[in-house]
C-alpha cells in the first residue's frame, strides 16, 4: 500500500497532453525524485499532486485518502516552489508560522515550532530580518522550515537548489536530506540534474514527454536503464548500433562496425538493435569477455578519473573511463585495447 | 562608515539635479502664489493674525461647510475603493486583449473634461435618468426620484470621474504580486478568505494607500462637480472658496478657506504615507 498514490493522472493544455495517465506510488518516508528533461511534466505533475491544478483523468491518493478533489489547503501537502515564493511582507519567522497561524495552532505551540524549524535549518539568528534581506541560500532554506513547519503528510520540493551554485547545493543536498529523514517525512523531489537525483533519491522516477519511464533506486536506474532515454538522460554510456545475427539462451550476437559483441536479451535476428556500456564498465588493456580495438580521440583529464573518447562511424559513441594509466595520458590517435563484460552489456530495440 | 553613510546621503546623488526643472517650475507657479494665499489669511490691518481662522471657526454656518467636504470626500473615496479594489485585481489578473480593453474604459474618459462629464451626469441623474428608472425597474424604489443636486447623486457623479485613479494604483501594485503567493499560502492550510487578508491585502496596500491619497485629495478640493450636481445649497470648502474670491470679493475669507482646505489635503497626503510604511513595511 502507497502513501501517495498517483494512478493515470493525465491533463492536457489545449490541444497539447502534458501528462499522459502518469501512475506513481511513493511510500511512507521515501525520498523519491522526479527526473526528466525540462518540459516534460514534472512541474504539472507535482502541482496536481499539491491540488494547485486539478487532472483531467486519474485519481490521487494519500494516506489512504482520494484527495483528487480537495483545495489544496486542506490536502495537507507542502510545497516548496521553485523561486521560493516566500512573502515578501513578513520576516523569517513569520514566514515560518504563517501556516501554523492559518492551521490555528496554539500562540505557544507556533512559537516552539518556529525556533525549533529554524534551527534545524540553522537560521535562528535571522529569526526577524525581512526576508528580502537574505541570500539565496538562506531564502530556500526559511521556504523548506516554512512548508515542514506544520509536518505535512508529504512534501513536495521542486527545483530547490537550482538557483544556487553549485557547491552551494551540495552542501544543501546533504542537509535537508538528513533533515527529511529526521522527520521522515514523505517527500518528491522535482530536478533535472541527474547527479542530485542520483545522490538524493530512495527511488527516481525518470520522466519524458507526460510519463514515467523508469521508477527504480538510483542504482537500478544506472545500471539497469529500462529504455534507451533513460540510459541517455541518466549518466554517460558507449552507444554502438548494430544488427542482430544471432540468438540463443538469452545471448544475442549483434554484428557492430566494431565487430560481433554479445549482450543478454531476446531479440529476432535482423532486428536493428543499439548496444550500450558504461564507461566505469570498460576496461583498458585488460580484455573483459571480449575486447575491440579503437583509436583515440581524446583525453580528458577529470582529477579523479581520466575520459576517454574513441573514433567511430556514423552516431556511434565509445568513451571509457579509467582510473589508473599506468603510462600517462595517452596521445590521441593512439591504438587502444578495449574489454568489457557480456553482463555489462545493454540492448535497446532501435525504433 | 562615516563615508558610505555621505556617499549614501541623497544630496550626494548627481541624479537628484535631474529634478531641477520640475522643481523650479513648481517653485514658480505653484509654491509662490501659495505663500501669497497663506500670507494673505494670515495678515490682517494690524500685520499678524489669526482673526480669520477664529472668525471662521467661529460660525456654526463654516463647520457645516468644513462637515460637507470631509462627508463627500469620504463617501466618494469609500465607493472608489469598493468598486476599484476588485476592478483592480481583475484588471491585472485579466488576459492581454481583455486587459487592454478594461485599461482603454478607464483611461479614456480622463481624456474628456470634467464640466462634460459634470453635465452628463446631470442628465443620469435627473428624475427621469438612467439611474432613477434602473431603480424603479428593479423595484428599489417605488416612483421615479431626482438624485440631481442630492448628496448621494454627488458621490455617484464624483465616485465615476476619480475612480481610475483609485484603480490605476492599486493595479500596479496587484500586478506585481506574484500569484504563486497564494497558492504557496494554500499549501499551508490556508482557506481563501485567510489568504486574501493576510496576504493580498497588506501586500496590496501600498496600492490602496496611494490610491486612497490620490482620490480624497481630489474630492475633497472638487470645484466644478459639486457646483454642477448639487449646487448652491450645499457649500464645500472649495465652493466657498471660489464664491469668497468671485462673488463676495472676500480675499481674506477665501484664502482662509484655502488654506484649511490645503492643511486637510496634505493631512491626508502625509498621513496615509505614513501608514503605508508603517503597515505595509515596504516601499
Ligand atoms: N498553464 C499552462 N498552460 C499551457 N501549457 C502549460 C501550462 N503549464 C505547463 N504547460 C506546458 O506543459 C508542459 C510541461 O510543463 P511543466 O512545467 O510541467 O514542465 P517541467 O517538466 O516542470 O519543466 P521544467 O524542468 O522546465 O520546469 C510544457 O510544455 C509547458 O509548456
Ligand atoms: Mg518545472
Amino acid at each position: 500500500m502507497n502513501f501517495l498514490d498517483v494512478s493515470g493522472a493525465t491533463k492536457s493544455f489545449g490541444a497539447a497532453t502534458v501528462l499522459d495517465g502518469v501512475d506513481l506510488g511513493v511510500g511512507q518516508g521515501e525520498f523519491v525524485s522526479l527526473l526528466g528533461p525540462s518540459g516534460c511534466g514534472k512541474t504539472t505533475l507535482l502541482r496536481i499532486v499539491a491540488g494547485l491544478l486539478g487532472v483531467d483523468r486519474g485519481t490521487v491518493k494519500l494516506d489512504g485518502q482520494d484527495i483528487t478533489a480537495l483545495p489544496p489547503h486542506k490536502r495537507d501537502v507542502g510545497v516548496v516552489f521553485q523561486n521560493y515564493a516566500l512573502f515578501p511582507h513578513l520576516t523569517v519567522a513569520e514566514n515560518v508560522a504563517f501556516g501554523l497561524k492559518a492551521r490555528r495552532r496554539g500562540s505557544t505551540e507556533t512559537a516552539s515550532a518556529v525556533k525549533r524549524f529554524l534551527e534545524l535549518v540553522h537560521l535562528s539568528d535571522f529569526a526577524d530580518r525581512s526576508v528580502r534581506a537574505l541570500s539565496g541560500g538562506q531564502q530556500q532554506r526559511v521556504a523548506v522550515a516554512r512548508a515542514l513547519a506544520v509536518r505535512p503528510k508529504l512534501l513536495l520540493l521542486d527545483e530547490p537548489f537550482s538557483a544556487l551554485d553549485r557547491k552551494l547545493r551540495e552542501g544543501m543536498q546533504i542537509d535537508l536530506r538528513r533533515l527529511l529523514r529526521e522527520l521522515g517525512t514523505t517527500s518528491v523531489f522535482v530536478t533535472h540534474d541527474q547527479d542530485e537525483a542520483l545522490t538524493m533519491s530512495d527511488r527516481i522516477a525518470v520522466m519524458n514527454k507526460g510519463g514515467i519511464e523508469q521508477l527504480d533506486t538510483p542504482e537500478a536506474i544506472y545500471r539497469k536503464p529500462a529504455t534507451a532515454f533513460a540510459l541517455e538522460f541518466v549518466g554517460l554510456s558507449s552507444r554502438l548500433s548494430g544488427k542482430v545475427v544471432g540468438t540463443q539462451d538469452g545471448l544475442v550476437t549483434v554484428e557492430t562496425s566494431f565487430g560481433r559483441l554479445v549482450a543478454p536479451g531476446n531479440f529476432v535476428s535482423g532486428a536493428p538493435v543499439m548496444l550500450a556500456v558504461r564507461p566505469e564498465r570498460i576496461t583498458v588493456d585488460r580484455p573483459g569477455d571480449f575486447a575491440v580495438t579503437a583509436k583515440l580521440r581524446d583525453a580528458v583529464f577529470q582529477g579523479a578519473k581520466v575520459q576517454l573518447h574513441f573514433e567511430t562511424t556514423g552516431g556511434d559513441q565509445l568513451m571509457a573511463e579509467t582510473a589508473d594509466l599506468p603510462h600517462g595520458l595517452p596521445a590521441p590517435g593512439s591504438e587502444m585495447k578495449l574489454g568489457w563484460a557480456v553482463a555489462d552489456t545493454l540492448i535497446y530495440p532501435v525504433p | 562608515m562615516k563615508a558610505a553613510a555621505a556617499a549614501r546621503s541623497p544630496w550626494r546623488d548627481p541624479v537628484i539635479w535631474l529634478a531641477v526643472p520640475a522643481i523650479v517650475y513648481l517653485l514658480v507657479l505653484y509654491a509662490l502664489p501659495l505663500l501669497w494665499l497663506l500670507t494673505k489669511s494670515f495678515i490682517g490691518p494690524g500685520g499678524f493674525t489669526l482673526r480669520p481662522y477664529i472668525d471662521f471657526f467661529a460660525d456654526p454656518f463654516n463647520w457645516r461647510v468644513v462637515w460637507n467636504t470631509l462627508g463627500i470626500a469620504l463617501w466618494v473615496t469609500l465607493a472608489c475603493l469598493i468598486v476599484g479594489y476588485p476592478a483592480a485585481f481583475a484588471l491585472a489578473r485579466a488576459g492581454a486583449a481583455l486587459q487592454i480593453a478594461m485599461l482603454i474604459a478607464i483611461i479614456l474618459p480622463l481624456s474628456i473634461g470634467v464640466v462634460v462629464k459634470a453635465f452628463a451626469w446631470q442628465i443620469v441623474l435627473r428624475r427621469d435618468g438612467v439611474v432613477s428608472q434602473l431603480l424603479v425597474a428593479v423595484g428599489i424604489w417605488d416612483e421615479p426620484q431626482r438624485l440631481l443636486f442630492t448628496e448621494p447623486g454627488l458621490v455617484l457623479g464624483a465616485a465615476n470621474i476619480f475612480l481610475p485613479f483609485m484603480i490605476l494604483p492599486i493595479y500596479s501594485v496587484v500586478k506585481l504580486i506574484d500569484p504563486r503567493l497564494l497558492e504557496a499560502g494554500a499549501t499551508l492550510g490556508a482557506a481563501p478568505l485567510y489568504r486574501f487578508v493576510k496576504i493580498m491585502v497588506p501586500l496590496t496596500l501600498p496600492g490602496v494607500v496611494s490610491g486612497v491619497a490620490f482620490v480624497f485629495s481630489m474630492s475633497v478640493s472638487m470645484y466644478v462637480v459639486p457646483s454642477l450636481l448639487i449646487g448652491d445649497r450645499f457649500q464645500t470648502l472649495s465652493t466657498l472658496t471660489g464664491r469668497s474670491f468671485l462673488f463676495m470679493r472676500n480675499e481674506q475669507l477665501g484664502s482662509t478657506t484655502a488654506v484649511i482646505l490645503l492643511a486637510m489635503a496634505v493631512g491626508v497626503v502625509v498621513g496615509s504615507t505614513w501608514l503605508a510604511r508603517r503597515l505595509g513595511g515596504s516601499t
